[in-house]
């Protein structure tokens, strides 16, 4: 058995297994293929001491720091259930099961998919949820983003280097968010088309995205703009599903946990990260969020003892 | 034969690369955002737009898809 095994293999997980390595813990990283946020970042600009770097190589520098400790990282590890008996936690991943006393919860969150007729046919076939993977493909091609946050307005920006023309859909009568500069930018720039106030309602095609029927102002008119990609990026949900039942999610089906402590409702369930009901999923703080938690499982083991 | 269509931004693409390396699968690479030729090949062949795609003797797998990579590659884990 495991002293500690920690799920998710992101800022908080590797952060926390790095901890828990130092402080001598018997520990399993289990991270599904999904390479997550992090990694699916474009450019990572307010990581302390890295000026910037993309997603993808930070998340790489995070995996061969835990390597460094001969931290063992099991991949291709999509949990399925957690039962707790008592003192400690089965786990069921990739058809095997693993014990342990202690688990931390590090699983972050998963974009939230577009819901309107055509999204699920359309999916990978002109719908995509990775600017960063998939921008380079639509190359003089009229393209949509759906979302006009920070991250619909990044990919936006991504794709002017590539589409000829970006339609960028904002459900709010402004464009919101930390990047001041940016909206500034996107606003006057002739490959780019805001529509503000507008929501999506179908997308067309034969075999592949042709088209995008979009709503304005709530009134009844509809407007088909013709693309052939649709990006979409409206927002995330934590990944938390698999603990229905186990430990209290809150609304937003975050982890709810103790602010000093990483403790989930449960005993010996502890979670860090963008998966928790703590404020501002940044990465740093992810970061921190899964020393702590590693930090309270060591004290927790200590006191249980 | 081994193929991989990818772009350089995918992180995904990069993960499947280095594994087949690892593996010590030798695979030809194709970048599709160049490679115009090629991103409709990809097209053809997998039926969608999404990177990575690889070709593994005619078998297509869309993703990074382990399981399904390290079974059609016999490869032991």
């Amino acid at each position: 058995m495991h002293d500690l095994i920690i799920i998710g293999a992101g800022p908080a997980g590797l952060s926390a297994a790095i901890y828990a390595a130092r402080k001598k813990m018997n520990l399993l990283v289990l991270a599904d293929d999904d390479r997550g946020q992090t990694a699916e970042a474009h450019q990572v600009e307010n990581y302390l001491g890295i000026p910037s770097i993309s997603g993808n190589e930070l998340n790489d520098k995070f995996r061969e720091h835990a390597k460094i400790l001969g931290i063992e990282i099991g991949d291709g590890n999509d949990v399925e259930k957690i039962t707790g008996n008592g003192n400690s936690f089965e786990i069921t991943a990739g058809g095997k099961s693993y014990s342990a006393k202690c688990l931390i919860v590090a699983t972050g969150k998963k974009y939230r998919e577009l819901d309107v007729p055509g999204a699920k046919e359309f999916k990978g076939k002109g719908i995509t949820y990775c600017a960063t993977c998939d921008a380079p493909m639509f190359k003089n091609k009229a393209v949509a983003v759906v979302g006009a946050g920070d991250a619909g307005q990044d990919a936006a920006w991504q794709l002017i280097k590539y589409a000829n023309k970006i339609y960028l859909l904002n459900k709010y009568p402004e464009l919101r968010g930390d990047n001041r500069q940016m909206q500034e930018q996107l606003k006057t720039h002739p490959q780019v088309e805001i529509f503000n106030n507008c929501e999506p309602m179908e997308i067309k095609g034969e075999g592949f995205v042709e088209s995008l029927t979009i709503k304005c102002n709530g009134n009844g008119r509809e407007q088909e703009i013709p693309v052939n990609g649709i990006f979409v990026e409206i927002g995330s949900v934590p990944a938390s599903k698999f603990l229905a039942g186990m430990v209290e999610l809150n609304d937003k089906e975050e982890i709810v946990v103790d602010p000093k402590t990483n403790m989930s409702s449960r005993p010996g369930i502890f979670a860090a990260g963008d998966v928790t009901n703590v404020p501002h999923k940044q990465m740093i703080i992810a970061a921190g969020e899964g020393a702590k938690a590693a930090l309270s499982v060591y004290e927790y083991l200590k006191q249980s003892k | 034969m081994v193929k991989v269509y990818s772009t350089p931004t995918c992180a995904y693409c990069v993960t499947l690369k280095k594994f087949l390396t690892e593996k010590g699968i030798q695979f030809e690479a194709v970048d599709v955002s160049q490679d115009e030729a090629a991103l409709k090949e990809m097209v053809a062949k997998s039926g969608q737009m999404g990177v990575p795609v690889i070709n593994i003797d005619g078998q297509i797998v869309v993703g990074f898809n382990r399981n399904k990579i390290v079974e059609l590659l016999n490869i032991k884990e």
